[in-house]
């Protein structure tokens, strides 16, 4: 539906104009809510007296965890599916990465932070395998998860505490101390990851048969695609991007926080940056591009009504009522979309 | 949407040889599919008798009655939970509309009890109509909406907390005795009686009313529960405020349970009251399940946290144990009840 390939065979564009307003249907959407993140941050320069380096770099540095988290997140729900676990999962990354890192070499922490990272996808993958086999619903799979990764996340680290390696910490923030005015290194820890994942969503065989297994089981496992194999795939990607956004989560507070709260705020996140991204839930449609932005937003959001000289209480209540404006309308457009067809 | 949709054909072999081979498997499967009560009666049994082995204290009035007090709390926030899952709903805000309405009825202690219960459990109901207007009337996805509106409330309430409702976390004697105490000679705990009265209210109600029988065509087949006249909506709204009502009943009992409001009063009960349901049968994907499923599931729930007590395990780990039987327990429901 939406791959490359169809299009390109119905449609054969031959002059610039067309090929162009083709391109602007295909991606409107993810231009769209990058054009918003780019009004929002020059909404902040003018709310605070000074912006520069050092405001560019919070942001970035920032809004690591809910990217990765929402890339996460994207993978999964253009596979037609939707984890509830990758909050809690994020949590258990940084639970037990800030506890293995403390006190470490830099040598030790990187290698410490792959191990978490394969480990995460690896118990995903298993997440993925159950429904893949069992065939019951994500969701009650992943709302059981949800459960399990945050109660093993408090058995890890059963208060907040731990540490990592300055290194690592320059690594992701771009500062041995997590202040700093560095914004081309946790740039390049965004853009990195989500050039990757983008390439390889649209461009390889098994990213597209996520799209496809998203957009038609039925047609998908019709052409060949293996079910099983994508599901799993797409859930352990999903736990790649959750166990980096928990090292990014101790990099960025040099301690890990195994309390519940985090988690159920992160999966919100994940959620509300998919859908503002342009992903639909139910699969096949979207790219995991407008979901960094929408992440960047909803983290930029914290700043800017912290600048209105809002208390973080507020802001989390402002922000909660945000997402589900958002939501509304989006759900709106959604039907609408659903009942002209 | 579901995984149900794909394809079985490898799926089709093995029936086949279960087919064949008629056994022990397929009879406990139909067992499953057809009498989940009883099987479920057995289960509880079992629990008991081990929880029993374990602490040979446990087998007396004092420990079921204990077992009752615990259970009832979960019982009825999972009464909400299991009237959505009918329509193929969820509600992960039930913690903090519980606590929601705590804090409101000690807010408003002055007013008299009485005047206070009632403004506490009209706020549960008046934040499960909103989550209700959400899912029905804007078409957010339960999951979002019920975690935003969770969000939201502990933002409120964190503020809140530390001005507004500094005093608002002594809990009135009439709802100490309400969630904690008993009778019967000390055996037969109040908030038993309120889970009973719910109990009958719930079962009656799903079965014989017309609003619960639209609650169980609405989630086994919406599109031809529309065609049929019935606004959707409108019953969205109803069954998302009865889930806030439940909740804050629920949040009023824990408080008198506890003796003092929190705001993380009800947390440990998100889990149980969606496990609960679960357990009891309800399909998650609706218009499958009754509450009398969920009484024995949040039963099972109660000796199982008791069991887990005796055994100093700690909150974490009976988390990762109640996650995992969700998982196993929604497998074996599956399994069972497939090919029919």
């Amino acid at each position: 539906m939406t791959t490359a390939t169809d299009e390109r065979a119905t449609s054969p564009a031959t002059t610039p104009g067309a090929r162009l307003q083709r391109w602007l249907r295909r991606h409107g959407w993810t231009i769209g809510v990058w054009l918003l993140l780019l009004a929002f941050i020059l909404w902040y320069a003018t709310l605070i007296p000074a912006f520069g380096e050092f405001q560019i770099a919070s942001i970035a540095r920032n809004s690591l965890p809910t990217v990765y988290l929402a890339l996460a997140q994207s993978v999964v729900v253009i596979a037609g599916g939707i984890d509830l676990g990758i909050g809690a999962l994020m949590v258990l990354a940084n639970s037990a990465s800030a506890l293995l890192m403390e006190d470490q070499s830099f040598a030790m922490t990187l290698v410490i932070a792959v191990g978490v990272v394969l480990g995460a996808a690896f118990l995903n993958a298993l997440v993925g395998l159950v429904i893949a086999v069992s065939e019951i619903p994500d969701v009650v799979v992943t709302l059981g998860m949800l459960f399990v990764y945050s109660g093993l996340a408090l058995l890890v680290l059963p208060s907040p505490g731990g540490g990592t390696s300055p290194g690592l910490r320059f690594l992701f923030t771009g500062s041995e101390t997590g202040v700093g005015t560095n914004y081309w290194m946790p740039i390049l820890m965004l853009a990195l990851p989500t050039a990757l994942l983008a390439w390889w969503m649209t461009r390889s065989r098994r990213g597209l048969s996520l799209y496809a297994i998203g957009s038609d089981l039925g047609a998908a496992y019709l052409s060949g695609v293996s079910i099983r194999r994508a599901k799993v795939v797409s859930y352990a990607v999903a736990g790649g991007f959750a166990g980096l956004a928990g090292i990014a989560l101790t990099t960025l507070a040099n301690s890990g926080d195994p309390r519940f709260i985090n988690a159920l705020n992160a999966l919100l996140a994940s959620l509300a940056a998919v859908v503002l991204g342009g992903i639909v839930l139910g699969g096949g449609v979207g790219s995991v591009v407008g979901a960094v932005a929408a992440g960047i937003i909803l983290f930029t959001l914290n700043p800017i009504l912290t600048a209105m000289g809002i208390d973080p209480n507020t802001t989390q209540v402002v922000r909660g009522v945000l997402i589900v404006l958002v939501m509304m309308v989006a759900g709106l457009l959604e039907w609408r979309r659903r009942r002209a067809e | 949407m579901s995984v149900d949709s794909e394809p079985q054909a490898p799926q089709q072999a093995e029936q086949g040889d279960a087919g064949a081979a008629f056994g022990v498997t397929a009879r406990l499967r139909l067992l499953i599919a057809e009498r989940p009560i009883l099987v479920l009666l057995v289960v509880l049994a079992l629990l008991i008798a081990l929880t029993g082995a374990i602490e040979p204290r446990y087998l007396s009035l004092r420990g079921l009655r204990n077992t009752l007090l615990l259970a009832a709390p979960m019982g009825i926030m999972a009464a909400g939970q299991t009237v959505l899952m009918l329509t193929r709903g969820i509600d992960l805000s039930v913690a903090m509309v519980a606590t929601a309405a705590a804090y409101v009825v000690g807010f408003q202690a002055g007013a008299g009890v009485g005047t206070a219960l009632l403004l506490g459990l009209l706020t549960g109901a008046a934040l499960g109509a909103v989550n209700g207007i959400g899912v029905g009337v804007f078409r957010v996805h339960p999951l979002i909406m019920t975690l935003a509106m969770s969000s939201i409330l502990l933002g409120l309430f964190s503020q809140w907390a530390q001005t507004v409702l500094l005093g608002a976390t002594s809990v009135d004697p009439f709802v100490r005795l309400l969630g904690a105490g008993a009778f019967l000679g000390n055996l037969l705990p109040y908030n038993t009686l309120v889970w009973a009265g719910v109990a009958v209210v719930l079962i009656v109600g799903l079965r014989s009313s017309g609003l619960g029988r639209m609650i169980y065509a609405l989630g086994d087949n919406p599109v031809a529960t529309r065609l049929a006249g019935v606004r959707e909506w409108q019953v969205l709204i109803v069954v998302y405020a009865l889930s806030g009502f439940f909740a804050a009943l629920a949040g009023v009992l824990i408080a008198g349970q506890t003796g003092a409001v929190d705001l993380r009063l009800a947390q440990e009960f998100l889990l149980p009251s969606i496990a609960a349901a679960v357990i009891g049968g309800t399909s998650l994907f609706g218009g499958m399940g009754s509450y009398s499923g969920t009484i024995l599931g949040a039963l099972i729930l109660s000796v199982l946290n008791t069991m887990m007590v005796f055994l100093n395990a700690p909150q974490a780990l009976r988390q990762v144990v109640f996650g995992g039987i969700v998982i196993a327990l929604a497998w074996l429901y599956a399994a069972a009840t497939r090919d029919r």
